[in-house]
Formats: structure tokens, C-alpha cells, sequence
């Protein structure tokens, strides 16, 4: 069977799709990166290579996320691809009319706006991770609520905390504060949510065009106390999709698929057995002082990246 | 007595002839690294805008090497921040324990004359030559840049544009004498069009527009230019030093841009942020295909101008990036914006420009 092969790495979750010929998800993983891009890697690999089927050709590699170049050039990908780009094609594969795309991860927000398919504006968070999965994850750990019940506790609220969330820091004291004073859990997550939305909007979304049909993406997609919020607030229907956590793999796979490439460059499953290395070191050659990456596999260098001038990426 | 001053990309080269040529024991700053940003944030006031710091940080490499005074210009008038930074970075400085002090020249003719003399003693006519000799290095570099903006994303050999250019800057860095610039001029301009590249690519066009420091610094803004080009994109660039120098001889510049932009903005906010928008129209009726704004994190006009920017790409459609860049800003964060951009960038060109 010939498939392709996206791999999505964030900095919270690791994400591998792979699809057929027809756009059909044959498999689907998500799970923690762990803080090691790696090792995360690997285990997506080792899993895969257990669950397929023996005759699985694959055709292309595409690799996105915020270690898209680092995954690429383990893997040997054949496109790598920024995550935006990834997302909008994903999006626009389930919803061929979508206007906006919401995608919330670990660490990074977006909104993507669409028009005919295509890209034409989008913002992402900067310099602040207020409102991403890492704040709802942390504050669900303090709550000792599991993060996948989230949202179910936030739906009971009937009369919602308002929660200050310009700036994550403070929305964990206020929200401490409320419960202090004898805010309900539920109250205090749904106006949690709430505020994200609302911080979300304020700083990422400002002034951009929002039209519906309107897609959540990512992790926090997952939260239906969020997409509440955001139907409330944008008084606009939100489109869940199947597959809503892995949309930037399984984009990055139908980019590779569209071009695919005579010969793929992929390693294979077992680079997953190999002992794969990174290391940096600072090039000293001008005052630009590039942080130089190194990648070994078996001990065996097969790419440097990181340097303005290509002294050593070429 | 050994002065210094800060660096400011390829200008740096026209300044340090400048004040060679007036005869001014000169430590020139090195190009701007990640580790002088750092020295110079440790000191700075944290609130106060980014090239501040920046600047610090090439007085405090320049120190090590054995600077003793610094020259600071400033802006007068109504424009922003930047006319306290003389006094600003020398509390900062002498805050830090450095007994250093920081020599404000205030962009009059007359009071720039004044203080040239007094610290250098050179005649009106070596004043004369010296601001000769280096506005005609100052126009060529600034043509290279321009020239480099065109080649860059054509070059069939990648990396041949970048690679020139720096031969080239510094062959006009070490040059002291106007005969033979105008040598090597010649000899300049001759290989740079022997650069070998592909004329027939039509490509998107992307304007960079904000602020100057920002705009014309590859050591600040991390190479935008060269990152642009490599995703196959032209950059065209307004904004350089002569550009500001010749707003500053000439004022009425500012009355025809303050009359182009009027539906949008009705006064000044100081620096440039009349001209940001005054370019983005300009591009945007050109038929550009996106629209880049940098500025440094604190930059009081182009902040205030960004939603003004914002209005711009809602009605015309052209698409819009703003970059905020400071010395928390991680390279990588910057790359995948500026690849999503180019994606929607490439969009625009095909369905408009195919």
C-alpha cells in the first residue's frame, strides 16, 4: 500500500499521521513529547513500525511543529513545513469552506485566516503563552483535576468566575483568589475558560477578520468548556473536526502527497533502533556568532543547521 | 582622547570614515552579537526601547578595547525616545561603574558644526571633505543593498549575493582615500552584475517597512532580508539613512507624505510612523504582494501605528506581518512567522499576479 507520512512535533504533544492515496487516515498517534523531540520521535517511529501492516510503501515524509527542522533531518523528511501552513491545509481538508482556523496548542496560539482555500493572514503568539495548554494543563494539575475532564466540569457552571487573564501569571493568582473566597470548582474552570477565550481574542485575533465557518484545532480543541466559550463569545457556531489534535500532521501530510517526491528521502522506520545525537556549539567565524546544530546518527554527522551564512549548513 | 559610537549595520562603515576623516582618535564598534544585546540589556532600563540597549552593548565592547568617550546624535524636536538616549545611556553607564561619558549631538547643522569642532579642531573645509567622502560611501552601500535585495532571491548559486556583499563592504570599509574609491567603485559595480541569475523569475514583492534602526540592521532584525529572499521573495526596502538625513535637510518631505495619509492619521507620532504609513499605501497601490512592519519592542510611533497598518491590509487586502524584536525574541519563533508569511505571500502573487 503507498501512504505518506506527517509528523507534527510540539513543544507539549507529538503528533503522526499517516494517509493513503485516497486522503484516508490509516493511523493516527498522539501523545507527550516529554520535553524530548528526540526520543518522541523515535517512539512515534517504533510504534508504527508495530501497528502497520508489513506492506506499507511509504512515498513521502512532511514534517511541521516547532521541531519541524530538527524531526525533518532525523527522519530524513522530504518537505518541512511551518506549522501554520500545515494547519490551514488540514483545516481546509475537513471544512473546504473554512474562513478561520482557531488552533491552540502547548505553547503557541493561532488564527488562520482563509479564504478559498488558501492562507491570507494569520497571527500567532509572540512573547506571551497566555491562554495556551501548557497554562490549562498546569492549572488543572493544581486543581487535581484530570485535564481530559476539563471541560465536562467547566459545562456544570451555571454562573461562571470571572477570572482576570491578561497575563497568565496573575489569572493563576485571581484565580487562586476566588477560591479562597468560596468560588465552586466548576465555576472557576468554566470562567477560566472564559478568560482564555477572551485573552485569546484580545491579544491574538485582534483585528483580524473572523468569519464563519470557524475550525478549532489542537489540544485545547479538545476541551469543550473552550469551544463553549468561544461559541458564546463570537456568537458563531465552532467546527470541531475528527482528527482536531493531529490537523498539522495530517496536513504536512497531504502537502507531501500533492508533491510527492520521486524518491523519498525517509530513513525508514528503523532509524527509530539508532542512536540518534544533537549537539550545538557556537560558531566563532564572525561576530554574528551563530548557534550551530549538529546531528549525529550512529555517531555519523549528517547535518548542521543553524548559521546565517552556510559555512557549515552547506 | 579615544571615541566611540554605536554600530548600525553597513551605515557604520560611512560614519567611521566620517569622523576618521575629521581627524577623530576613533575605537569603531564591532558588529553587533548576541552577546553585546545581553551586556547591554543587563544595564539598560528594561522599559526602555530596544536599540537602547543595543546600543550599550556596542559602548561596553568599545570600552574593553579601550573607548573613552562616546558620540551619541540625537534627534531633536518631536520626534520620540530616541532624543533622550544620550542622556539615558550615559546614567546607565555611569550607573554601571563606568566612567565614561556620553557626547550628545543634536541634529542642527549649527550645533553639530559647533561640537565637531570643538572635539576634532578640523577646518570648515576638512569638515567639507570628510562629509563628502562618506555620503559617497554611504550611497554605494546603500546601492549594493538594494541591488543585493534584487539578486538574492534570482542568484543560481545560493549564498553568491551575501557572500559579495561582504567582500564588497569591506573592501569599501578599508579604503581611505577618494581616488582610489572611486576605483573600486568601478571595480564593485562591475562584478556585482556579473553575478550569475536567473532574470526571466517574476516574483512576489514584499515591502519592509518601521522603523529605521530596525529596517536597516541584518545584525537586529536577524538577516529578514536574506530570509525573505531564500523563501523566493523580492524585498524592497525605502527606508535608509539617506533617506532620513535628506527628511531632515528638506522638511517639506514630511508635509507631502502628512497629505498622502491624511484619511488615516491626521498628525505626527513621532519618529517615523508617518512614513510607515505613507509606504505601506505606496505598496499596497504598487500591487506589492505583502507588507513587513519591524520595530523595535518599545517603539512608541510604530506601535501606535500598527493598528493604523492593521486597517490598511483589511482594505486593500495586502498581507500584513508585524515584528516586534527585542533581545527576547528567539530566532526560531521569527523563522516560522516569516515562513507562513511567505506562504500567504505566494498565495497572493498567484492569485493576482498569475
Amino acid at each position: 500500500m503507498e501512504t505518506y507520512l506527517g509528523i507534527d512535533v510540539g513543544s507539549i504533544s507529538t503528533k503522526f499521521v499517516i494517509i493513503n492515496e485516497k486522503n484516508e487516515i490509516l493511523h493516527a498517534l498522539y501523545f507527550r513529547t516529554e520535553g524530548n523531540p528526540i526520543n518522541a520521535v523515535k517512539k512515534g517511529l517504533r510504534i508504527l513500525k508495530k501497528e502497520l501492516p508489513k506492506n506499507i510503501q511509504i512515498n513521502g515524509v512532511g514534517s511541521t511543529g516547532s521541531a519541524r527542522q530538527l524531526t525533518g533531518i532525523i527522519t530524513g523528511a522530504d518537505i518541512i513545513k511551518n506549522e501554520i501552513t500545515a494547519h490551514a491545509k488540514g483545516a481546509a481538508f475537513f471544512v473546504p469552506d473554512v474562513r478561520t482556523v482557531i488552533e491552540i496548542g502547548g505553547q503557541d496560539s493561532k488564527i488562520i485566516i482563509l479564504e478559498n482555500g488558501v492562507a491570507v493572514d494569520f497571527a500567532m503568539n509572540l512573547i506571551c503563552a497566555a491562554g495556551t495548554g501548557a497554562f490549562l494543563d498546569a492549572q488543572a494539575f493544581r486543581l487535581k483535576i484530570p485535564i481530559e475532564k476539563f471541560g465536562e466540569i467547566a459545562l456544570k457552571s451555571k454562573s461562571p468566575t470571572p477570572i482576570g487573564s491578561r497575563c497568565t501569571i496573575f489569572a493563576e493568582s485571581d484565580m487562586i483568589h476566588k477560591q479562597q473566597i468560596g468560588h465552586s470548582v466548576e465555576d472557576i474552570v468554566a470562567g477560566l475558560c472564559q478568560g482564555l477565550v477572551r485573552n485569546f481574542l484580545a491579544n491574538i485575533a485582534k483585528g483580524k477578520n473572523i468569519k464563519s465557518p470557524i475550525v478549532f484545532l489542537g489540544g485545547v480543541s479538545e476541551n469543550i468548556g473552550m469551544r463553549k466559550a468561544f461559541e458564546e463569545t463570537l456568537e458563531e457556531k465552532i467546527i470541531i473536526p475528527k482528527y482536531n489534535t493531529v490537523a498539522g500532521a495530517f496536513g504536512v501530510a497531504l502537502i507531501v502527497k500533492e508533491k510527492p517526491p520521486k524518491k523519498t528521502k525517509f530513513f525508514g522506520f528503523e532509524v527509530s533502533e539508532k542512536d540518534i545525537r544533537c549537539t550545538s556549539f557556537q560558531c566563532k567565524g564572525c561576530p554574528n556568532q551563530c548557534e550551530v546544530l549538529e546531528a549525529r546518527i550512529e555517531g555519523e554527522v549528517i547535518a548542521r543547521w543553524g548559521d546565517r551564512c552556510g559555512k557549515w549548513s552547506s | 582622547m579615544k571615541y566611540t559610537f554605536a554600530y548600525w549595520g553597513n551605515y557604520t562603515i560611512a560614519i567611521k570614515t566620517l569622523l576618521e576623516k575629521l581627524g577623530i582618535d576613533l575605537i569603531p564598534p564591532e558588529k553587533t552579537s548576541s552577546k553585546a544585546i545581553e551586556e547591554g540589556s543587563k544595564i539598560a532600563p528594561e522599559l526602555y526601547c530596544f536599540p537602547l540597549k543595543v546600543n550599550i552593548g556596542n559602548y561596553l565592547v568599545a570600552i574593553k578595547n579601550g573607548a573613552e568617550k562616546v558620540l551619541m546624535v540625537e534627534n531633536v524636536g518631536g520626534s520620540c525616545r530616541q532624543r533622550y538616549y544620550g542622556i539615558v545611556q550615559n546614567k546607565a553607564l555611569k550607573d554601571a561603574g563606568y566612567n565614561i561619558d556620553v557626547i550628545v549631538l543634536k541634529t542642527s547643522p549649527k550645533e553639530i558644526y559647533s561640537k565637531i569642532k570643538e572635539i576634532s579642531g578640523a577646518s570648515l573645509l576638512q569638515i567639507w571633505g570628510a562629509g563628502r567622502f562618506a555620503f559617497k560611501k554611504l550611497r554605494l552601500i546603500e546601492k549594493l543593498e538594494k541591488i543585493a535585495n534584487y539578486l538574492r532571491p534570482r542568484e543560481k548559486e545560493r549564498g553568491e549575493t551575501s557572500k559579495f556583499l561582504r567582500w564588497a563592504l569591506d573592501k569599501i570599509d578599508k579604503v581611505k582615500d577618494e581616488k582610489e574609491f572611486t576605483k573600486i567603485k568601478k571595480e564593485i559595480l562591475g562584478k556585482i552584475s556579473k553575478i550569475k541569475i536567473d532574470r526571466s523569475k517574476k516574483l512576489p514583492r514584499v515591502g519592509l517597512i518601521g522603523e529605521i534602526y530596525t529596517v536597516c540592521d541584518e545584525s537586529i532584525n536577524f538577516g529578514i532580508e536574506e530570509k525573505l529572499a531564500r523563501e523566493g521573495i523580492e524585498v524592497h526596502r525605502e527606508m535608509n539613512l539617506t533617506y532620513h538625513l535628506k527628511k531632515g535637510i528638506f522638511p517639506w518631505k514630511d508635509w507631502q507624505i502628512q497629505k498622502k495619509i491624511m484619511p488615516y492619521l491626521e498628525s505626527t507620532v513621532g519618529g517615523h510612523g508617518r512614513d510607515a504609513i505613507y509606504e505601506m499605501l505606496h505598496f499596497a497601490k504598487e500591487g506589492f504582494n505583502g507588507v513587513i512592519q519591524l520595530l523595535p519592542f518599545g517603539c512608541m510611533p510604530e506601535t501606535t501605528v500598527r493598528p493604523i497598518l492593521e486597517k490598511i491590509h483589511q482594505k486593500t487586502g495586502v498581507p500584513f506581518l508585524s515584528l516586534s524584536l527585542d533581545e527576547q525574541v528567539a530566532e526560531v519563533g521569527l523563522q516560522t512567522r516569516i515562513e507562513a508569511f511567505a506562504e500567504v505571500v505566494n498565495n497572493h502573487f498567484i492569485k493576482y499576479n498569475k
